[in-house]
């Protein structure tokens, strides 16, 4: 097992929250090494899905599998090698970065010396500011330091939620860069997003969800313009 | 497997340790409210001093438990701030450490609160904790770990719930009746010098309270965090 | 799993039950009020036993209920036992009451005072705050699931609470005086007594099925009023 190239299959993934679907029979394949991007309009299931994933929340019903492991049963297996990145990044703002990344070390099992940590944090441009507390970032930076906890670990997986929120154009930028250098070593990436545009450019696949359903799961270039904007148009004023 | 629970519980105090060292209001605040508190009992008792010291046992852990409810309300607040408790329930490994970090970190953090409480109350209600001060302090230590154990239990299983504020203690205050009992009772008896040696009993009842509910909370725990 | 799904108790089964249950009651109130004499010393008061103690078991009959639905619950996940738990809980809670308000009209001319801290008294008076708050815990939980779960786990520590609990009181009370022990009882009383504990525990089961009814068509309602107009949920 894990050597499949597939690195993630869910076969008809229901998940109840309350007493709403948030998910309806999903079926998915993700390659290893590939870029899949699930966008959609807000509550149309995109965090749900990358939580289900993750192994944060269990389906309702269904199967899935991501790198070799079942969903139901070895989710500790999963998380070993599957890194997920909210959208606020998990970082303590009350930490500096060097101790934001000790902790991220400490707790995924990652062996840290001092040297790694400042190696993580260099990789991500952080190294003259590693002593200023994390909430003192601008959100660019924020997003850096959360791609550096990342790093630190040898993860085949990363689940990247809206990662261009609240983010200006050289922190968008950054993010694109971090999925080119991220799929240049083999990982796979799944990345969720509401802004359509910016998406598509790093996919080798789109997923559109609406409603919790998968509506479309095609390459960028066979999507339809109603795809990119399946909300309905407000009147304006 | 065993180390990395020890070094994941370790990592999750160190970290809630520190920010609350970096955030130092809400404890200082914590601590005049405990003193607040124990004037009240001066006000409202009245000021003689023999009925103060007698009741000293009793004001001195209710001091001790609201002001403990107010530090077990904040248990998850590091990570509300963080964005939730996914950053920690996605780390691979023991979920359990989340509930032994948490626990040692209240722990600690009440500690730290007696250790300041107490000489204030020794000096407001005339306590006379010296004659047997090693067990004053072991009974202190052992209701503390009680309180936190449960108190840590049902932080993290109210933190979703609305109206959690008022949750924690409807469920808490109930539950903590035998270490209530064996608090009060065994610090009573240690400030009077234990003249018929009975605190051997409030100590043991503390000590099975605290292992019981430890196994049983910890056994529990991954049901709590669920989802 | 739906809620069609879940068994539902045949209803001229339960009719039959409480025609049962009311014959049972009858008599046990007729040789609890005429057939046997009063109590040489307590007088007409004594009489309450009977109706006293069958609330009191059934109280912990309750309890002992929820605690096995919760760890079933916890175990199969199917919704059945947590509607099963939160009848058993609330029918617990009503008899703790009774037992306590009745312990306490007991405890008046007998005793002199309304309430003491007797360590059964109390601890009965410790249990109905633990399964209260086990009641507005679910009320503050919108999600079934998670409303299952976490009242599950209440009604696991506090079921291994009240023991603890009875035996701390247990303890500061014998340091002030010893707890009141029932005396021995004559033979025809006992009987009394087991007759009404008869017809308490019918009465109870009558409940617990009509209660576990309810329970489906709260659900039910629930799941009605609460389910999104857009066919998100079949």
């Amino acid at each position: 097992m894990g050597d499949s190239g597939v690195a993630v299959r869910l076969e008809k993934i229901s998940k109840r929250l309350g007493w709403t679907w948030a998910l309806r029979e999903i079926g998915l394949e993700v390659e290893r090494g590939s870029s899949v991007v699930l966008i959609g309009p807000n509550g149309a299931g995109k965090t749900t899905l990358l939580r289900l994933v993750a192994t944060l929340l269990k389906p309702t019903a269904g199967t899935g599998e991501v790198l070799g492991s079942s969903l139901q049963g070895d989710a500790d297996t999963i998380r070993r090698r599957t890194g997920l990145l909210s959208a606020r990044g998990h970082l303590y703002g009350d930490l500096n970065a060097l101790e934001n990344l000790r902790f991220a070390a400490w707790m995924s099992g990652v062996s840290v010396d001092e040297a790694s940590v400042r190696a993580a944090l260099a990789k991500v441009g952080l190294d003259h500011v590693s002593e200023q507390r994390a909430r003192e970032y601008s959100s660019g930076m924020q997003k850096r330091l959360a791609f550096a906890t990342l790093l630190m670990r040898r993860l085949d997986l990363v689940l990247l939620d809206e990662p261009y929120a609240s983010l200006d154009a050289d922190g968008i930028r950054m993010v694109d860069e971090f999925v080119d250098e991220w799929r240049a070593e083999g990982g796979t990436v799944l990345l969720a997003t509401h802004r359509r545009g910016l998406a598509v450019r790093k996919a080798d696949r789109v997923a559109v969800l609406q409603a919790g359903r998968l509506h479309r799961y095609c390459r960028p270039d066979e999507l339809e313009p109603a795809d990119l904007d399946p909300q309905p148009v407000l009147p304006a004023g | 497997m065993k180390s990395s629970l020890a070094l994941r519980t370790w990592a999750i105090l160190w970290k809630d340790l520190l920010i609350e060292l970096r955030t130092k209001q809400s404890f200082s605040a914590m601590v005049f409210f405990a003193a607040l508190v124990l004037f009240l009992f001066g006000f409202a008792i009245g000021p003689d001093s023999a009925t103060l010291a007698r009741l000293g046992g009793g004001l001195l852990w209710i001091a001790i438990a609201f002001t403990g409810m107010l530090s077990l309300g904040r248990t998850f607040q590091s990570e509300e701030v963080a964005g939730g408790l996914d950053g920690l329930r996605m780390y691979p490994g023991e979920i359990r450490a989340i509930y032994l970090g948490k626990l040692l970190t209240n722990f600690s953090m009440l500690v730290v609160l007696e250790i300041v409480l107490v000489p204030v109350a020794v000096v407001l209600l005339q306590l006379e904790p010296w004659g047997r001060f090693p067990l004053f302090v072991g009974i202190t230590l052992l209701g503390t770990f009680g309180f936190s154990v449960i108190g840590t239990f049902y932080a993290s299983l109210t933190q979703h719930l609305r109206a959690r504020e008022l949750m924690l203690p409807l469920l808490l205050f109930p539950a903590l009746v035998p270490v209530f009992l064996g608090a009060v009772n065994g610090t009573t008896l240690a400030l009077a010098g234990d003249p018929l040696d009975r605190i051997g009993g409030w100590i043991r009842l503390l000590i099975s309270f605290d292992i019981i509910f430890f196994v049983v909370c910890i056994w529990i725990f991954p049901l709590v965090l669920e989802e | 799993m739906t809620i069609n799904d879940l068994p539902r108790p045949n209803p001229g089964r339960a009719k039959l039950l409480g025609a049962a249950t009311l014959l049972l009651f009858a008599a046990g109130s007729a040789a609890g009020l005429f057939l046997v004499p009063a109590d040489a010393l307590q007088g007409e008061v004594q009489r309450l036993l009977y109706v006293h103690v069958p609330a009191a078991w059934l109280a912990m009959l309750s309890f002992f209920v929820v605690f096995v639905m919760s760890v079933l619950y916890l175990i199969q996940r199917d919704p059945k036992w947590d509607l099963l738990a939160v009848s058993a809980a609330e029918i617990g809670i009503v008899f703790t009451a009774l037992a306590l308000v009745l312990g306490s009209l007991w405890g008046k001319p007998t005793w002199g005072v309304w309430w003491t801290w007797d360590p059964r008294l109390t601890t009965t008076a410790i249990m109905l705050m633990i399964y209260v708050g086990y009641l507005v815990v679910r009320s503050f939980a919108d999600d079934p699931e998670k409303r299952a779960r976490w009242s599950a786990i209440i009604g696991i520590v506090g079921f291994v609470d009240v023991p603890i609990v009875y035996l701390s009181v247990l303890w500061w009370r014998t340091l002030h005086q010893p707890p009141s022990s029932p005396r021995s009882m004559a033979g025809e009383f006992v009987y009394v007594l087991l007759l009404n504990v008869a017809a308490f525990t019918l009465l109870y089961i009558f409940l617990m099925v009509r209660r576990y009814r309810l329970a489906i068509a709260e659900r039910h309602v629930e799941e009605l009023r609460l389910t999104r107009d857009d066919g998100r949920i079949t």
